[in-house]
């Protein structure tokens, strides 16, 4: 009996302490591959960031520039916002517009990464949402053209950590689903740090001089799903349609 | 003792997991303070992205149908959680609770569904 007490004290003292503390304790899992994003990924962030993490990336505000003060005062949001569909202004929402980077993490799906010898394709199941990382060496133009997903370059520090530089974006989209504004002066930098063989984080950090006031960071947990594989969830079609579930 | 810490372990595991899900769009139509729940039968199962889609009859008071909607997250997370497009049929009969819509109308934010088999339907992928 003292022998199980040895044992199952600390093991319950553990699940106690992580109940407390509300993080869940990873579960065992091998090794990470050197160098090998590979595979299908969900975000999974501990229990206490859930309350904001499906539509922001920090509990509190970021620092903002008065212009990006007074663009966040106009947000309508509807994703974990008080408007419906009718009264938003959300750009995904009213538009189908493509979520950008970063916001594009807030859709509640998997993405996969494929990598090749000259780039790695981040696949996001959300609407067919696709990013290039070049990790041929090259640097991201200085008069690259906005776009929505923006230019991106990647490279490895160490075994276990991917670092993408991204600019280039286009205006139009909203950081989170709260409405945070960027323009296009918007750099985003991820680092994909692999924990072991089921395990990352993405240390965020988004740089815009004329809409934060100082660089906003963050860092999400996910894990691999070996048996998922992407399907197809397209934003058009009969989107829309569900405004009448709301009257 | 050890088949408590599993239980509680267990129980612990099944709170993580059961993080509320986001629609694509907010909950600012329903009233999620109060769940609703209906027994009828399956009039159509639209699975279909971006969001499954569900209407349903009800019998009401007066022993008149009323038809329900409703809509469950997309089709993709559904299959991961293993539905297929088979899985409910028209007068299938089924228990759907949720939130309904403020305005009073037949429509509800799905929030657990027993299956034509009196078995609990999963709603969210692992």
């Amino acid at each position: 009996m003292k022998r199980i007490n040895f044992v199952i004290v600390p093991f319950a003292a553990l699940v106690f302490g992580c109940v407390l503390y509300g993080q869940e304790a990873p579960a065992k899992s091998d090794p990470a591959q050197r160098r090998d994003l590979t595979g299908v990924w969900m975000i999974r962030n501990p229990a206490p960031m859930r309350a904001y993490a499906g539509a922001t990336f920090t509990k509190e505000e970021p620092e903002m520039t008065a212009w990006a003060q007074g663009k966040y005062k106009e947000a309508k949001a509807s994703n974990n916002g008080t408007f419906t569909l009718e009264t938003t202004n959300d750009p995904v929402l009213t538009r189908c517009d493509p979520p950008g980077v970063p916001r594009v993490y807030f859709h509640p799906y998997p993405f996969e990464f494929v990598q090749t010898p000259k780039y790695t394709l981040m696949l996001y199941e959300y609407d067919h949402m696709v990013r290039r990382i070049y990790t041929d060496g090259r640097s991201i133009p200085k008069d690259v053209d906005p776009s929505w997903m923006g230019t991106s370059v990647g490279h490895w520090e160490g075994d276990t950590t991917f670092v993408v530089e991204s600019a280039g974006f286009n205006d139009k989209t909203w950081l989170d689903r709260l409405g945070h504004p960027h323009t296009t002066e918007l750099h985003v930098t991820e680092r994909f740090r692999r924990i072991d063989k089921d395990h990352m984080q993405i240390d965020f950090t988004f740089e815009d001089p004329k809409a934060l006031a100082k660089p906003w960071k963050s860092t999400f947990s996910l894990e691999l799903r070996p048996k998922w594989e992407l399907g197809e969830i397209s934003c058009s079609g009969d989107y829309l349609d569900f405004s009448k579930f709301e009257k | 003792m050890r088949g408590m810490v599993l239980v509680l372990a267990a129980a612990i595991a099944v709170l993580i997991v059961s993080a509320p899900a986001v629609a694509h769009h907010g909950t600012a139509a329903f009233d999620t303070a109060k769940t609703v729940t209906t027994t009828g039968t399956i009039v159509e199962f639209k699975f279909a992205n971006p969001h499954v889609q569900l209407s349903w009859e009800v019998k009401n008071d007066k022993g008149e149908k009323d038809l329900w909607q409703g809509e469950l997250t997309a089709p993709n997370k559904l299959q991961r959680a293993g539905w297929t497009n088979q899985t409910l049929k028209p007068g299938d009969s089924v228990t759907i609770s949720g939130y309904a819509v403020k305005s009073g109308a037949h429509t509800m934010w799905i929030r657990k569904l027993i299956g034509p088999g009196g078995q609990e339907l999963p709603l969210f992928e692992e």
